[in-house]
């Protein structure tokens, strides 16, 4: 588009009116244009002199940005991602890894943290955000049974699903500490599955919170034999493994 | 400690403008009064208080540092 075509000059009665009429015939709004004001008005002595206003409008913003469709389709997608509906997992670790350190200045601790998007371990089912801190004696962080961890964990995963508007799987960790429970729970899982099939019965684990129960449902979901279900109420709550009904 | 309350509360509510937070110096403990918009008190206290309680552990811990005790109340 040629620039010239979109300044033009334009007379009016005042330098309103000029003004008024040049965004008219330009179809734009005020704030798309400069305005220079070549000549102001003169009413002249009796009508004698009298010279209407003169004024340049200059279009500023390019043509796309115009009210036009091509804009409003920009400006849709401009606002998905400020509401977070177009995030990627990457956006929301990127995320959670500045509340995270936020959080942890205003707490006065200091910890290196590492982030990782870690693949779901079924398709379909969404990826999860680690943050694992890293530092001297975070110890305290973990807390009694875990509780400042969980507390930690619950706010960040809060703060940052709100910040985008859908959930996240965020799991906050202090030194591979859930990692290697993780493991620990996996091959308990595994192990107590294989007693309950060969033993034709079923098999209660300790009570668990219920982050450690995921962990058991989700190492025995696929398993041939076996199937898994919680019992119990609050922190009674537990994990029982028994033989698959079988249909042969 | 006051700006950790604030930085939490302030994320969690849709109007962070009406988050308010003073320190009060009590007796044994300092205390911590979070005010926020009406409609935003479900998301600071949380269901069974679960994120007022999250939001007290982390204080527990901040002022266990510094020697001290301190506890948040949430005001209507």
């Amino acid at each position: 588009m040629d620039d010239q075509a979109r300044s033009i000059e334009v007379e009016g009665e005042d330098v309103e009116a000029a003004v008024a009429a040049g965004l008219d015939q330009l179809g734009v709004s005020r704030d798309h244009v400069e305005i220079e004001v070549l000549r102001e008005e003169s009413r002249g002595m009796l009508g004698i002199g009298a010279r209407e206003a003169l004024v340049r409008l200059t279009v500023t913003t390019p043509e796309r940005d115009l009210a036009d469709t091509g804009a409003e389709a920009e400006s849709v997608l401009v606002s998905e991602r400020e509401l977070g509906l177009s995030d990627t997992p990457e956006d929301a670790l990127a995320l959670a890894r500045d509340v995270l350190a936020e959080l942890l200045e205003k707490m006065e601790v200091e910890a290196e943290i590492q982030s990782r998007i870690s693949e779901p371990q079924y398709a379909g089912d969404s990826p999860t955000l680690v943050l694992d801190l890293l530092g001297e004696d975070l110890g305290y962080l973990i807390g009694r049974k875990g509780e400042t961890l969980a507390a930690i964990q619950h706010l960040v995963r809060l703060m940052v699903n709100k910040a985008f508007h859908r959930r996240s799987h965020i799991v906050v960790d202090i030194g591979g500490y859930k990692a290697r429970r993780e493991n620990t729970l996996r091959k308990l899982a595994l192990r107590m599955a294989d007693q309950a099939a060969r033993r034709n019965r079923t098999v209660a684990l300790e009570p668990m919170s219920a982050y450690e129960r995921r962990i058991i449902h989700v190492a025995l979901r696929d398993h041939p034999t076996v199937a898994t279900e919680s019992v119990g109420e609050r922190d009674r709550r537990k994990v029982t493994i028994f033989p698959r009904p079988q249909s042969s | 400690m006051k700006e950790l309350i604030e930085y939490i509360a302030k994320s969690l509510v849709d109007d962070p403008s009406s988050v308010e937070v003073a320190e009060v110096e009590g007796a044994s403990a300092i205390i911590l009064e979070l005010r926020v918009a009406p409609e935003d008190m479900g998301r600071v206290i949380g269901r069974g208080g679960r994120v007022a309680n999250a939001m007290r552990t982390l204080l527990r811990v901040v002022a266990a540092k510094q020697g001290k005790r301190a506890s948040l109340e949430i005001i209507e």
